[in-house]
């Protein structure tokens, strides 16, 4: 009876609280969602480098686009790049640090 | 991200200024050719600028924030009458009749426009400076 609950519970929570480990059931929770949080953005960053690049295309093939829309977005996905570079070292940071230590 | 939303925002302010430029050189262009009697014959055109959302500006904040948009609409000003006899557009009495584009507003709508993008790029390059400085925040150095 109590073990049935408990199922019935964790099968209620766990996709709630992990949405997106339900695919890689092997991996381990925390390593996982870390990995497709820096997998995503790093896809976000480069989906906007490549927006920039189509806007500057259209641009130079003599399309109807407005200047400063294709500035704003080069500047957008500036901006997303250099967070992906802050973010990256503050990891390696962490890592060095880690690996400094005294055993 | 939050700082997407100012750029939007600059950019519509953009759109509009960029608009305003637009017809106030298309009025210009076509302020000295006659209106005759069966021609393709100019309106003057007028952009009319709109906020998109009245209300507070805390309604605003709490249902985003968005620019301005802008409609061209045909302004009622009447066609001016110079003198010209020996026109082919001329009438009985000698008179052509040209758009009602006033050269000196069009060159002052010209002028406020450019600041006004001005402006808003200097809005929008201070989002981005403070975009800028936040991610210094904690750096090594």
């Amino acid at each position: 009876m109590s073990a049935e609950a408990i199922a019935a519970i964790s099968a209620i929570q766990e996709p709630s609280l992990s949405p997106s480990i339900a695919a890689g059931a092997g991996a381990t929770p925390e390593a996982d969602t870390f990995s497709s949080l820096v997998t995503g953005g790093i896809d976000k960053v480069n989906e906007q480098l490549m927006t920039g690049q189509v806007q500057l295309q259209q641009l130079a093939a003599g399309e109807p686009v407005n200047l400063h829309q294709v500035m704003i977005g080069l500047e957008e996905s500036r901006m997303s790049f250099q967070l992906l570079m802050q973010v990256r070292n503050r990891l390696l940071e962490g890592y060095q640090e880690v690996m400094r230590m005294q055993l | 991200m939050d700082y997407s939303q100012t750029y939007a925002i600059s950019a519509a302010g953009m759109n509009v200024e960029r608009l305003r430029v637009d017809v106030a050189a298309m009025n210009l262009a076509n302020a000295n050719a006659p209106i005759t009697v069966n021609g393709a014959n100019y309106q003057p055109l007028q952009v009319v600028a709109t906020a998109t959302r009245a209300g507070s500006f805390g309604a605003l904040v709490g249902g985003g924030l968005v620019g301005p948009q802008a409609v061209v609409q045909p302004s009622t000003l009447l066609p001016r009458q110079v003198l010209e006899p020996g026109h082919p557009a001329a009438d009985a009495q000698g008179f052509v009749r040209y758009p009602g584009v006033d050269t000196t507003v069009e060159m002052m709508t010209l002028m406020s426009a450019t600041r006004a993008y001005e402006a808003n790029v200097s809005a929008l390059n201070a989002a981005r400076s403070m975009a800028m400085k936040a991610l210094e925040i904690g750096g090594s150095k």
